[in-house]
């Protein structure tokens, strides 16, 4: 018996829709704090899905079993890469999902391409996070958006001044405020996000 | 204006995970160049993705779940392992080919592979080629058809994918723009060839070797492994 996982009441009768904020909530929180009680709700909400679509796909439990491994420990380890404005929970478990999946028949049926999921669908990689900030950075000055970074909250705008200003890592960032990879990096998502809205509406 | 397509069922096995690995990267690469396609992919994943969440797991299910040795395995193994803080450096990737002093940049999605093109080499006439290794059994190119080249008229024994890059071709029945993917089987005949100055890059993913269907080039038919490969 698990520890720690609640169980939920009408487990058939939650929309994944309904409860699609409540899951973006638990995510970030296991970004930003490792919190392992809301692991356990986006576990035991999604790992028996998992394994329910992993058995139609793979037909065999031992394979099934490996599929909801490999995607909920990859929900735990990169949640900092979830990002609520780009797609829901559901779709985001979904996906790192269908790539493994993708990734464990190439290597049954012995496939020689050297073509894998994140080459086709870049769920979790770094750069897909970076592409928007790069086009960011590439179109405007910091000078130029210096009142709107006034405007940040003061948690986004030290990570934002030590990254952009200072030139720091987001590692070094981490180190010196003591603080999390994973919060360092939801603050300079998250302000980015703010200045990027606050672009738009200036234009 | 990109006007040919992979019809809605590629789409949507492309978004299953169920197309091979070199089709899905065509239907990829022709999503670099088209919004519309990007759109369709971005809603069929959504609606997936809540069909795959929406699923009546029966609570008995669940129950069992919980208390199933695998499962609570699984989730203590799980949280037993560190945040994956490994953030690799952006690797600085070619976004070109080049061929006689011409740089062509290649959409984002075939990059990764510009390490992988062979030398090119003159195919008839204006057409130039160079093979891509994509490690399969398939046989993917790059071709160079330059102004006034010509394909000779073939047709395909398996399935030929094309994505244009840059430039336009055209075959005698339509004209061909960047973006355009093009899918020929079997009893397809055609003869591409380009009047534009500026020629036309294409890239193609042939499961089987050409067939040849007329002139010279049908005396070379059965080298046409050696050629194309």
């Amino acid at each position: 018996m698990l520890v720690g996982i609640p169980l939920e009441q009408s487990n058939s009768v939650v929309k994944p829709k309904d409860c699609a904020g409540e899951m973006s909530g638990y995510i970030v929180s296991i970004a930003e704090n490792r919190c392992k009680r809301s692991f356990a709700r986006i576990f035991s909400y999604f790992a028996p899905r998992l394994r329910s679509y992993a058995l139609k796909q793979m037909g065999n439990e031992a394979l099934a079993m490996e599929l909801v491994q490999d995607t909920m420990s990859n929900v735990w380890q990169k949640a900092h890469l979830f990002n609520a404005e780009k797609g829901s929970p559901s779709t985001w478990i979904f996906t790192i999902a269908r790539n493994i999946r993708f990734d464990m028949l190439r290597k049954l049926q012995n496939r020689k391409e050297d073509v894998c999921s994140d080459d086709l669908w870049p769920v979790l990689c770094e750069q897909t996070a970076d592409a928007n900030e790069a086009s960011l950075d590439e179109q405007i000055t910091l000078e130029q958006i210096g009142f709107m970074f006034e405007s940040l909250p003061v948690k986004q705008k030290a990570v934002i001044e030590a990254i952009y200003i200072d030139g720091k890592s987001q590692q070094e960032v981490a180190d010196e405020l003591s603080i999390p990879l994973g919060t360092v990096k939801s603050r300079t998502r998250l302000a980015l996000q703010r200045l990027k809205v606050m672009l738009n509406d200036h234009d | 204006m990109i006007k040919f397509h992979p019809d809605p069922e590629q789409l949507s096995l492309y978004v299953q995970g169920g197309l091979t690995p070199v089709e899905s990267l065509m239907v990829r690469a022709h999503c670099d160049y088209c919004d519309r396609c990007s759109k369709v992919v971005h809603e069929k994943t959504v609606l997936l993705g809540e069909k795959f969440a929406s699923e009546n797991v029966l609570a008995a299910e669940t129950r069992a779940v919980h208390t199933s040795t695998n499962l609570s395995a699984i989730f203590d193994e799980i949280v037993k392992s560190p945040a994956s803080n490994a953030v690799p450096p952006p690797k600085k990737m070619p976004t070109t080919v080049e061929l006689d002093g011409r740089r062509f940049v290649l959409p984002r999605t075939l990059r990764k592979f510009i390490s992988s093109v062979g030398n090119w080499s003159s195919l008839v006439g204006k057409v130039w080629q160079a093979p891509v290794k994509l490690g399969g059994a398939q046989i993917a190119n790059l071709v160079y058809i330059g102004q006034h080249g010509e394909i000779p008229e073939h047709t395909h024994k398996g399935v030929e994918t094309t994505l244009v890059l840059k430039g336009e071709f055209k075959d005698g029945i339509n004209a061909y723009q960047p973006g355009d993917y093009i899918r020929m089987s079997g009893t397809d005949t055609h003869t591409p060839y380009t009047d534009s100055p500026q020629g036309c890059l294409i890239f193609s993913v042939l499961d089987q070797p050409l067939q040849f269907t007329c002139g010279i080039a049908k005396f070379i038919n059965p080298f046409s492994a050696v050629y194309f490969r």
